[in-house]
C-alpha cells in the first residue's frame, strides 16, 4: 500500500502545490507539505497522525494554493466537519483516502475504517476497506456503574490530568482563536490539578456534535485518561437524540452552529 | 538515577519524598501513575499536597528538614519487624552494625516528636516499602537542598540496601535532576573535582591522560563550587566569571549577597538565550541558541543519552554554545578546540570518557537511546546500575544522626519557609516567563498559607503579604490553602521580582556544598 501511496503521490504533486503526509528522516516523523521534487520514499504511514488541521492552517497561509492530503477514514471524518465549520475549502483539496488495517481498526475501536470520498470533489482510495471493529468494551462497563460510581471513576482519572492541553492541541476538529480552556471566567488558571470538572467537561461538551471519534486525544494523553469513554457517549447521546453522525454526512450541517447565527466562528473561508 | 524511567510502571511501591513529581518532571509522575494503576502503592512524604500526594495511598507530612529523622525511623521498623533482606545485606554490604545502632533510638513515637509525623503511619510506610517485591526510592531537591543533604541522600541509600531494592529492575535511589541537561553538564566535567566520567582531577593518572590527549599543562588540584565562587567574588579572591545558561541573580539561596558579591566582580560574561536578571549585571553577554536551534545530545536524569536536531537556524546573532567556546579559545590562541561539529566532540569524548565510551552520533540517530555505562560501541548499555555489585565492592551502610536545620523559628520569624517549582514555570523563569500561554496560567509570584497561619496575622481572603526573613523581605500575593501544613509556608522561586531567594538561607551543607533552600525562618504579614 505504501508504495502505491508513494506513486500516486509523486504523480498528484506535478498538479498540485503540494500534499499533506507523514515524513520521517533519522530525525523522526512529522506532518510535512511534500512538494514536487521532495523525497516520496520518506512518506510514511505511520504512527497515525491528525491532519485536518494542518490542511486548514496551509488553506487559510496559501489562499490559492491546491493541496493533497494522506488521509486515514478518521481524517476524512475530520476534514468533513471543518468544512462544514468554513475552516477547510473542499474545492481547494485532493485526497488519497487510506484503508485502515483490520488490526488498526481493531486497536482504535473504529466502525469506519475506510475513508468516505464521495463527498469530496477529487480523491482516490487506496487499500482494500475492511469492515468496522467491535466498540471499545470499557464503555458498556461504564454504562453499568451507578451515577456516584462514575462520579467517582472521572474524578480519578481527572485527578491525573497535568494540564497539557494535549487532548484539544492534538484534536484535529478543535480550531477556535480563543479557547474557553484558557479564559479564566470557565476554568480558573494556574492549577495543578486542574478544575474538575469544568476543564474536563467543557472540553466534552465542545466535542459535542464534532467529535469523529478518531482517538487521538486518548492517544496524546500522558496520563492515560480514557477520554474517548465520554466522547463515544456523547456521540451516542447526540445520534439518539438529534440524529447527528459527526462526519459522517456532508450535507447535514452542525446542528448547534447552526441554532447560532452570529457563533464566534472563524469565517475567513465562508468570506 | 540508578533505574531507569520506563522501570517505574514495574515498580510495586514507589516511595517519593522532596519531589513535586507531576510538576517538576510531568513524564516520570505519568510513569508513576500508570504503576499505581497496575497494583503499585505509592508513599508521598512531603510537608505540601501535591497532585501525587492526592493519588497516593499514604501521605506523610513531615516538619521540612527533618528527613534523616523519619528515614531513620521507617528503617528502625523494619529491623524490629524483621522486614530487612539479610542476604542482601550479608553478601553485598558492609558496616550494618553502624546503621542499626544509628537508627535504634528513632522509634516512631521518637520520630513523631521531631517530624510530626504519626508514629502509625510511619509504621505503615515502613512496612509497604519493605514488603514490596520490588520498591523504588524517588527524590528531588526536597531531599538534597538542606545543611543535610549529604546525609539526607546517605539515608536513602541505607534504606534501599537494607530491604534489598538495589541492582534490580524498578528498584533503587533515584534522584531527579532538574534540567534537561544537567545531568550530562555533570557527567562531562562540569563539577570542580572530575574530568568527564567522573575522572577525579587530583588522580595523577587522569590527569596526565587528559595532559596528553589536549597536549597542555593541567591542574592536580580541586576547584570551586558555585556557592564559594560566588563567596570569594565578594571578598575580590574571584575576580572574573563566565555563566552559561544560569540565572545566580535569581537561582541563588540569599541572592542579595549573591548581588553585591557578583557587582564585586571585575568581569563578569553571561551567555544566555535572554538577558537575564544575572546578564543585566554583566560586562559581555554572549548570545546563545536555543535546544530547537542546535544539535548534540542531552543526558536525562536516568543517564539515557538523547540525540537533538536543529528544527531552525539559530535566531539573530545567537550560536550554539560550543561554537561560542571555539571563537573564545580561537581568540586566546587556545589550541585543541578545533572541531567541525558536536559529533566530532562526542567522538573526543568517547576516546576519553569511559562511561561515554561507546557513544556516537551515529549510534544515536534514528531515536536510539542508550544508558551510561556504555563502555564501548558493542556495549547494550546500561538501564539499572549496581547489578551483582557495586562500584566501590560492597554497598556501604553509614549510620547517620539526625541534625537540626541551620535556622530556626522564633518570635520574630516563627513560620518555616521553604521554595520550590509549579507546572506552569521552569526554574528562574528566564524562559517561561517569556511566555504568554505560561504567564496566563500563573503571571506572579504567591506564597501558600495555611488558613490556621493566615488567621494568625488577620489575613481575610486573598490579599497582598510581605513575608522577611534575616536576610532579605518581598512583597507577593498571599494564597490560602490547607495543602500547606499549619507553621509552613511556601513560595515558588520563579519569580525575579518577588524572588523567593531574597528570603533563603545560603547555609550549605558541608560536603556537597548545597545551600539549604528548602529551610529558613521567615515571618508574614497583612500590608
Amino acid at each position: 500500500m505504501i508504495q502505491e501511496i508513494r506513486d500516486l503521490v509523486s504523480e498528484k504533486l506535478k498538479k498540485l502545490d503540494g500534499v499533506v503526509a507523514l515524513r520521517k528522516t533519522d530525525q523522526g516523523t512529522a506532518p510535512t507539505l511534500f512538494q514536487e521534487g521532495d523525497d516520496v520514499s520518506q512518506l510514511v504511514l505511520e504512527p497515525r497522525y491528525p491532519v485536518a488541521k494542518t490542511v486548514s492552517k496551509l488553506q487559510k497561509r496559501f489562499k490559492d494554493a491546491k493541496f493533497g492530503v494522506v488521509a486515514r477514514g478518521c481524517d476524512t471524518r475530520a476534514l468533513v466537519e471543518m468544512v462544514k465549520r468554513h475552516q477547510i475549502d473542499p474545492d481547494r483539496l485532493y485526497i488519497v483516502g487510506m484503508a485502515c488495517s483490520e488490526e488498526q481498526a481493531e486497536t482504535c475501536y473504529c466502525a469506519e475504517p475506510a475513508p468516505d470520498l464521495d463527498p469530496w470533489p477529487e480523491a482516490d482510495l487506496v487499500g482494500d476497506p475492511v469492515p468496522g471493529a467491535p466498540p471499545n468494551p470499557m464503555v458498556a462497563e461504564y454504562e453499568n456503574l451507578s451515577r456516584e460510581e462514575r462520579w467517582d471513576f472521572w474524578n480519578q482519572q481527572f485527578t491525573k490530568c497535568i494540564k497539557c492541553y494535549g487532548c484539544r492541541d492534538i484534536c484535529p476538529v478543535c480550531f477556535c482563536d480563543a479557547c474557553s480552556l484558557e479564559d479564566p471566567l470557565w476554568v480558573e488558571p494556574g492549577l495543578l490539578v486542574p478544575d474538575f470538572p469544568m476543564y474536563h467537561l467543557i472540553k466534552a461538551m465542545h466535542m459535542t456534535t464534532r467529535c469523529v471519534a478518531c482517538r487521538q486525544c486518548e492517544t496524546a494523553c500522558p496520563a492515560g485518561i480514557p477520554l474517548t469513554v465520554l466522547y463515544d457517549l456523547i456521540r451516542k447521546d447526540v445520534g439518539n437524540l438529534i440524529g447527528y453522525i459527526p462526519g459522517a454526512d456532508a450535507d447535514s450541517g452542525p446542528p448547534l452552529s447552526l441554532t447560532l447565527a452570529d457563533a464566534p466562528i472563524d469565517s475567513e473561508l465562508a468570506k | 538515577m540508578t533505574n531507569s524511567i520506563p522501570e517505574f510502571e514495574d515498580a510495586k511501591c514507589v516511595l517519593i519524598t522532596g519531589s513535586n513529581t507531576s510538576e517538576a518532571h510531568p513524564m516520570i509522575g505519568t510513569r508513576i501513575m500508570r504503576a499505581k494503576e497496575k497494583g503499585a502503592q505509592v508513599i508521598v512524604v512531603d510537608p505540601r499536597t501535591t497532585q501525587m500526594s492526592m493519588m497516593a495511598d499514604l501521605h506523610l507530612k513531615q516538619q521540612p528538614g527533618t528527613d534523616v529523622a523519619w528515614l531513620n525511623g521507617v528503617m528502625q521498623v523494619i529491623i524490629s519487624e524483621g522486614l530487612a533482606d539479610q542476604e542482601f545485606i550479608k553478601e553485598r554490604t558492609e558496616g550494618y552494625e553502624d546503621l542499626e545502632a544509628a537508627v535504634e533510638k528513632y522509634t516512631p513515637e521518637y520520630v513523631e516528636e521531631i517530624s510530626g509525623i504519626p508514629a502509625e503511619q510511619l509504621r505503615q510506610a515502613a512496612k509497604m516499602y519493605a514488603e514490596a517485591e520490588r520498591a523504588s526510592i524517588v527524590y528531588a531537591m526536597g531531599i538534597t537542598q538542606h545543611t543535610s543533604g549529604v546525609d539526607n541522600v546517605l539515608s536513602c541509600a541505607n534504606l534501599a540496601m537494607l530491604t534489598g531494592n538495589v541492582g534490580r529492575p524498578s528498584t533503587g535511589v533515584n534522584p531527579l535532576r532538574g534540567q534537561n541537561n544537567v545531568q550530562g553538564a555533570c557527567d562531562l566535567g562540569g563539577l570542580p573535582n572530575v574530568y568527564p566520567g567522573y575522572q577525579s582531577v587530583a588522580d595523577p593518572e587522569v590527569n596526565h591522560k587528559f595532559e596528553e590527549a589536549w597536549e597542555t599543562e593541567l591542574p592536580d588540584e580541586v576547584g570551586l563550587t558555585v556557592v564559594e565562587m560566588v563567596e570569594l567574588a565578594g571578598t575580590g579572591e574571584v575576580k572574573a566569571m563566565y555563566v552559561m545558561g544560569e540565572n545566580p541573580l535569581v537561582a541563588d539561596a540569599d541572592i542579595n549577597h549573591a548581588r553585591e558579591s557578583m557587582k564585586n566582580l571585575d568581569f563578569l560574561v553571561v551567555q544566555d538565550l535572554f538577558l537575564s536578571e544575572t546578564a543585566e549585571i554583566a560586562d559581555v553577554v554572549l548570545p546563545a541558541a536555543s535546544y530547537a536551534e542546535k544539535s548534540g545530545t542531552f543526558t536525562a536524569t536516568d543517564r539515557r543519552v538523547q540525540l537533538v536536531h536543529p528544527a531552525i537556524d539559530p535566531v539573530g546573532e545567537s550560536k550554539p554554545d560550543w561554537e561560542i567556546i571555539q571563537l573564545l579559545a580561537e581568540k586566546m590562541d587556545a589550541p585543541g578546540f578545533d572541531f567541525a561539529s558536536p559529533e566530532e566532540i562526542m567522538d573526543e569524548i568517547a576516546a576519553l570518557t569511559p562511561i561515554y565510551g561507546g557513544f556516537s552520533h551515529k549510534r544515536l540517530s534514528n531515536g536510539n537511546v542508550l544508558h551510561w555505562p556504555c563502555l564501548s560501541e558493542d556495549h547494550p548499555g546500561t538501564p539499572y546500575l549496581h547489578k551483582g555489585t557495586f562500584s566501590r565492592g560492597l554497598g556501604k551502610f553509614h549510620g547517620i544522626d539526625f541534625t537540626e536545620p541551620a535556622e530556626s523559628t522564633d518570635e520574630t520569624y516563627p513560620l518555616i519557609l521553604t521554595t520550590g517549582r509549579i507546572m506552569f514555570h521552569f526554574h528562574t523563569g528566564t524562559m517561561s516567563r517569556r511566555s504568554e500561554k505560561l504567564n496566563q496560567e500563573v503571571s506572579e509570584a504567591y506564597v501558600e498559607m495555611h488558613p490556621k497561619d493566615a488567621e494568625q496575622i488577620g489575613l481575610n481572603g486573598e490579599k497582598k503579604v510581605k513575608v522577611s526573613s534575616r536576610r532579605g523581605e518581598i512583597k507577593l500575593a498571599a494564597r490560602v490553602t490547607d495543602r500547606i501544613k499549619p507553621g509552613v509556608v511556601f513560595i515558588p522561586f520563579h519569580f525575579a521580582e518577588a524572588a523567593a531567594n531574597a528570603l533563603t538561607n545560603s547555609a550549605f551543607d558541608p560536603i556537597a556544598k548545597i545551600p539549604e533552600y528548602k529551610v529558613c525562618a521567615v515571618r508574614v504579614e497583612a500590608v
